[in-house]
């Protein structure tokens, strides 16, 4: 009876222990793959307040001035649920990523939900939300605010362009693929010159457009995929690319001026100071460039990869590394300084105003406004997050 | 260096990087290379399967003896405890043997598994934390990110079609392994775990990205084939039809006409006796399984090796 018993025991235990080891495993899986979107978006400064997202959908904006937060925040939430074991999401919360932009008394933001909104600076009001029906592929990078209209790309391929004022559809880019390809994802954030823009894409390309009707002026390749915001500077377009080359392209043909080689993706846009390009990389190190002829002037290791935005303050360049360490870099002579050890991974862009650096760590989720001569916290805005 | 480290040192990375390479090498196709890459570790794994498989199968076809044993010693466990072990040793099998390669082959599918999640990676997170997981080959760099479209699939996203073919192909692998038992209980149990592993995986499919699911309904649909090949139908075979199929049926049919001209030795006739109840009997005769190859003993195909004489290859008899 005892051995029936036992039996009985031993299967049902085999069953749980089936159960607890495919659920640990995928819960281990999804925990340390990031299959969750959680997101990491950057702070926007416009006269004196800081707008940004956390990472449970909120939308908040900040007086730079002492931490306060102007209007409660915002919450974007989506009807869409996931399920409980997988690593689809599990909560409502709309992860956002990209850097809110602001323009005419509206701020504008693209949810991983796929849809763009925009927000009254004011009050964080609704103005406008689309698609009004249904909606797009996840957006993951920022919008872009010109010439009275928002430019964001999707992970559906497309670069869309609305109406800032009224969110109305006015064109897309491409306005149709080859037959048979679904197009590839676009996470970059576009950047502007006068009326071209200029976007990276997952299918290794970066896209020079006619801002105003989306036409193609010209298209360069490279040999990975595109994330990376651009920037332009001098007539000349830097970006950085998944198969690890920096690029410098002429801004009016397309042509490339030169090309440097790191050991890992580029993911942060760039900065440039004093006619250098800053470039972070996944590979730990931010890279010194000279602008013109793309010499490297100095490698700064940080020893953590390196996916933060870093900004320029003064003659100081700030970055983050992943594992929470904020230096700050002299551009006279390239040296580097650790400011602060906040000891929580940062992956949000970096934002700065009057000498003060905005940083939005993704563990322990908080604001930081730290100065940025001394790294002293001047102060501190906790985020709940799930 | 923490375990973390190591094990994503020695096994993940090379399982990552391979999973890329093979998948610039198959035209692009992520699906392909799941399936490509699922079979090569299937057949580097096939010797620790193929012992899983007669394991289990072996301990299956013990059952019968085992409640001979409860019936004679229910009410004396010391006893029934000794010759538990007993009938384990004499028949070379133990518990243990179906659990061992399953458990030494547990981190290789773990891996697999995260390696597929972390090349597919979904999210922008997925993506960072693939990067560092690079080996530094130019073919991986161009390679990223890989198409997640295969067939009907976006391989990033779950799919109710391919989770209805994992749960359906888990039942019938779950089916194929079910013992063949009279007892109420057991048969309970069998059907409990021949609808809940099916279910719950099918659940999981329908939460996880469907790359994963065409990862497990790969496997599967081998294993079906593998377990066809060494045991049968098993339980699957309609009623009046179930004979042991493949190599097995073959080692049998050997066995069964080596004993026809060659009496055995009795094994331990003091332990087992031939004392199968009408239950039991009923039991047989309905799943059709003949038992041809048992007498009064242990199943045939479990004798210990050492109780039959040694022939070298030149001294094997002519079978008439």
């Amino acid at each position: 009876m005892w051995i029936k018993y036992n039996r009985i025991l031993l299967s049902k235990v085999l069953l749980l222990l089936v159960i607890l080891l495919v659920g640990g495993a995928a819960a281990l899986g999804c925990a340390r793959t990031g299959a969750v979107p959680r997101g990491w978006s950057g702070g926007t400064i416009a006269d004196g307040t800081l707008f940004f997202g956390s990472m449970d959908g909120k939308l908040v904006a900040v007086d730079i001035s002492d931490g306060s937060q102007r209007w409660d925040p915002v919450t974007l939430e989506t009807s869409a649920s996931g399920g409980g074991f997988g690593c689809a999401p599990t909560s409502t919360a709309v992860a956002i990523y990209g850097n809110l932009a602001v323009g005419e008394g509206l701020f504008y933001v693209g949810g991983y939900d796929g849809k763009i909104y925009a927000f009254n600076s004011n009050s964080g009001a609704l103005r406008w939300v689309y698609p009004r029906q249904d909606a797009l592929q996840p957006i993951v990078g920022g919008p872009l605010v010109a010439l009275g209209k928002v430019y964001i790309g999707c992970s559906d391929g497309k670069l869309y362009a609305l109406d800032a004022a009224t969110g109305d559809y006015q064109w897309e880019f491409p306005r149709e693929f080859p037959t048979g390809d679904k197009g590839d994802k676009i996470w970059s954030t576009p950047a502007i010159d006068g009326d071209t823009l200029f976007i990276g894409s997952f299918d290794k390309k970066l896209y020079a457009l006619d801002a105003a009707d989306g036409s193609k002026r010209w298209e360069f390749e490279t040999e990975g995929a595109i994330v990376s915001t651009p920037v332009v500077y001098n007539n000349t377009v830097y970006i950085g690319s998944f198969d690890r080359y920096f690029y410098a392209i002429d801004a009016t043909d397309g042509s490339l001026k030169w090309k440097f080689m790191a050991e890992n993706w580029f993911w942060a846009k760039p900065v440039i100071s004093d006619d250098t390009i800053y470039a972070a990389c996944l590979d730990g190190k931010v890279y010194a460039l000279d602008a013109e002829s793309g010499d490297k002037l100095a490698e700064i290791d940080l020893e953590s990869p390196v996916s933060s935005s870093p900004v320029a303050v003064d003659d100081l360049i700030i970055v983050a590394s992943e594992e929470g360490k904020v230096y700050s870099v002299d551009t006279g002579d390239n040296h580097k300084r650790e400011l602060i050890n906040l000891e929580v991974r940062v992956n949000a862009p970096l934002s700065a105003s009057q000498g003060v650096v905005y940083v939005h760590t993704q563990e322990h989720e908080a604001l930081y406004a730290l100065n940025a001569q001394t790294g002293v916290v001047l102060w501190t805005l906790p985020l709940t997050s799930k | 260096m923490d375990i973390g480290a190591i094990w994503d040192l020695i096994i993940l990375e090379p399982v990552i990087n391979s999973l890329i390479w093979l998948s610039s090498a198959l035209f692009g196709s992520f699906g392909l290379t799941i399936i490509v890459f699922t079979i090569f570790i299937l057949v580097c794994m096939y010797p620790l399967t193929a012992k899983q498989l007669r394991a289990t199968k072996g301990m299956q076809e013990l059952q019968p003896k085992l409640a001979e044993l409860q019936k004679k010693y229910g009410k004396d466990r010391q006893a029934l405890a000794r010759e538990q072990m007993r009938l384990y040793k004499e028949s070379g099998l133990s518990p243990a043997g179906c659990m061992l390669p399953m458990l030494v082959q547990m981190p290789v599918w773990i891996a697999l598994y995260q390696s597929i999640i972390r090349v597919l990676a979904v999210t922008p997170e997925g993506f960072l934390s693939l990067s560092q997981y690079l080996y530094s080959w130019p073919i991986v760099y161009s390679t990223l990110p890989l198409a997640n479209n295969f067939l009907w699939l976006d391989l990033a996203t779950p799919d109710m079609f391919i989770a209805l073919l994992v749960g359906g192909s888990m039942w019938v692998q779950q089916k194929m392994t079910m013992p063949r038992t009279a007892e109420p209980k057991q048969q309970a149990q069998s059907q409990m775990m021949l609808w809940m592993m099916p279910m719950l995986f099918a659940f999981f499919c329908l939460s996880f990205p469907s790359g994963l699911a065409l990862f497990w309904l790969t496997s599967t649909v081998i294993r079906i084939v593998m377990q066809y090949y060494m045991t049968g139908w098993g339980a699957l075979a309609p009623a009046g039809a179930r004979e042991p199929g493949g190599r097995d049926k073959r080692l049998k049919q050997r066995i069964a006409m080596e004993g026809g001209h060659k009496k055995e030795a009795p094994l331990d006739a003091d332990i087992v006796e031939p004392v199968s109840t009408p239950e039991e009997e009923l039991g047989y005769e309905e799943s059709g399984d003949k038992r041809q190859d048992r007498g009064g003993g242990y199943p045939a195909s479990f004798r210990p090796v050492s109780r039959q004489p040694r022939r070298s290859k030149g001294h094997r008899p002519k079978r008439r």
